[in-house]
């Protein structure tokens, strides 16, 4: 499965964030999108589900133009996103997250388990009664459980532990292995050059930078990008 | 001596066993007339000022069967349908652009109470109706006769109510219409289906006041206006129950029933008004607080 943005234009009201952003991502790859605090990292990930209407510009899925299709439609097509702020249903249980990301119940310990500090017979608890952390390794979980083609991941390691952020690399190369794609949207960017594929840092809702992990001081590139 | 005393307990206890048989039917009445609104506006968050007039829909749907010669019986799934099918274009053509906006949705479900109102009259003129009694006459139940259309209305009304509830508690359809409401655009990042889930909750609140409608038809006059009766009863039932949770509205029942029918038996109808009032207004501040509480 293939995701494309094509001059891709979003913003909140008369604020336009994103200017004409083009960029794809495959099954089978990570592709981190970095950049500083407020160039609008977020606001990709919301125009590509559909939650934050595009302004411009086109989403195609396998060539398909869904940009104007619900999210509820992209997510039938295979894709899945975790977000920064929102990560659960925190009015509703534990169980009831899981049931609505699709997961019977017979296979809830298989995302309760997915990580060290198992939130295994906390079923019934309510989402939002979980840290922070707990609530961003629940949604990570979910979503790589979940095998779809595509998954867009918004700062997933944000308020985890060390060795939590450890393993959700593991659990995202793991899931690359399995086939499925990933937009990571990192600002760890130790966690974000261990993983990806390519990149793609972004600037004022704008792509100034893309390369390929093997490109030569890659890094150095999006290290000087990001400080300046 | 013993004789008149076994005689006035004999009474005393009659007239308790009225009072509590009274208080059923109260509490079964205001169950089914307030679980329409405890789903639009407990569940979904709409203020919908026209659940009186979806009510008297219901009712006339009765009254038209009853024209037409059937069985009393038909009018309560028939009305289910009616108001269903009505709530759910009402969904699509105006509730849909105004969620999240109580001030445009009481403006507009109060439009919408008026322009039903009329079509009633404009459809059946102002004049009373009426749909008589399907099962007249009274049966004894531990030394009273209460009506026996009262006890067939409790078991109707309570076990529809039970069954909707169950049914948005305990079902992934309930659960989805509960993610919707709890955040709109990561239950559309799930893929749920938010439009067709807010047509179906919308169309099943219609729906039950339908059934509310048809089954309190045979108890007074059907008029364009019956429901302008019902409406405060449900929204006090709504309040006092709680917002969050479905199965308050059969705990608000149970309360708004206890007082009310306590306060007219000890005093008159209008204390036990006011008494609601006040105790709607209490429970309204208790949830503040407790929601700021919550959120300190």
């Amino acid at each position: 499965m293939r995701l494309e943005a094509r001059d891709l234009c979003a913003g909140y009201d008369a604020v336009p964030v994103l200017h004409g952003i083009s960029l794809a991502v495959e099954s089978g790859e990570i592709v981190a999108i970095v950049g500083r605090n407020g160039v609008g990292k977020t606001t990709l990930v919301k125009a590509l589900m559909g939650v934050l209407p595009a302004t411009g510009g086109q989403v195609l899925l396998d060539g398909v133009d869904v940009t104007r299709r619900p999210p509820s439609h992209r997510v039938r097509a295979g894709l899945r996103a975790t977000y920064q702020e929102r990560a659960l249903f925190r009015e509703l249980t534990v169980g009831d997250n899981l049931r609505l990301g699709g997961f019977a119940p017979s296979v809830h310990h298989q995302v309760l388990d997915k990580f060290p500090d198992s939130l295994s017979g906390r079923g019934t608890q309510r989402a939002g009664t979980l840290s922070g952390g707990e609530q961003k390794m629940l949604a990570a979980a979910c979503a790589i459980v979940s095998a779809a083609p595509l998954i867009l991941m918004d700062e997933p390691s944000e308020g985890l532990q060390p060795s939590n952020v450890d393993l959700l690399g593991r659990h995202i190369a793991s899931a690359r292995e399995h086939g499925s794609g990933v937009l990571l949207i990192e600002q760890h960017l130790a966690l974000a050059e261990r993983l990806a594929d390519r990149f793609v840092v972004l600037e004022k809702g704008e792509v100034v930078e893309e390369g390929h992990a093997g490109d030569d001081h890659i890094h150095d590139r999006i290290a000087k990008r990001l400080v300046i | 001596m013993s004789r008149t005393t076994d005689t006035t307990w004999r009474r005393r206890l009659n007239a308790l066993t009225l009072e509590l048989l009274n208080g059923l039917s109260l509490f079964a009445t205001l169950a089914i007339v307030a679980l329409g609104l405890g789903i639009t506006f407990g569940l979904m968050g709409v203020i919908n000022l026209a659940h009186g007039e979806f009510i008297m829909v219901g009712a006339y749907v009765a009254f038209v069967v009853h024209e037409a010669g059937w069985s009393h019986w038909v009018s309560v799934p028939l009305a289910a349908g009616v108001l269903f099918v009505l709530g759910a274009v009402i969904e699509v053509i105006l509730i849909r652009r105004i969620y999240r906006k109580p001030e445009l949705t009481i403006l507009a479900t109060f439009g919408l109470s008026i322009v039903l109102r009329q079509l009633a009259e404009l459809v059946f003129s102002k004049d009373f109706q009426s749909v008589p009694n399907p099962v007249p006459g009274a049966t004894e139940a531990l030394g009273v006769l209460f009506p026996t259309y009262r006890y067939i209305l409790v078991a109707v009304a309570l076990g529809t109510v039970v069954v909707t509830l169950l049914g948005f508690t305990r079902s992934k359809f309930g659960l989805v219409v509960r993610a919707i409401v709890a955040d709109r655009d990561l239950a559309e990042s799930a893929g749920i289906r938010t439009g067709v889930t807010n047509v179906l909750a919308f169309g099943l609140g219609a729906a039950s006041a339908g059934v509310a409608g048809a089954l309190v038809a045979p108890l007074g006059a059907v008029e364009p206006n019956l429901g302008l009766s019902y409406l405060p009863s449900a929204f006090l039932v709504v309040i006092v129950g709680g917002f969050s949770r479905l199965w308050g509205v059969l705990v608000g029942a149970l309360v708004v029933a206890v007082v009310q029918t306590t306060l007219i038996h000890y005093y008159d109808a209008v204390w036990a008004l006011i008494a609601s009032l006040v105790l709607a207004v209490v429970m309204l501040q208790m949830r503040r607080s407790s929601v700021a509480g919550a959120t300190a």
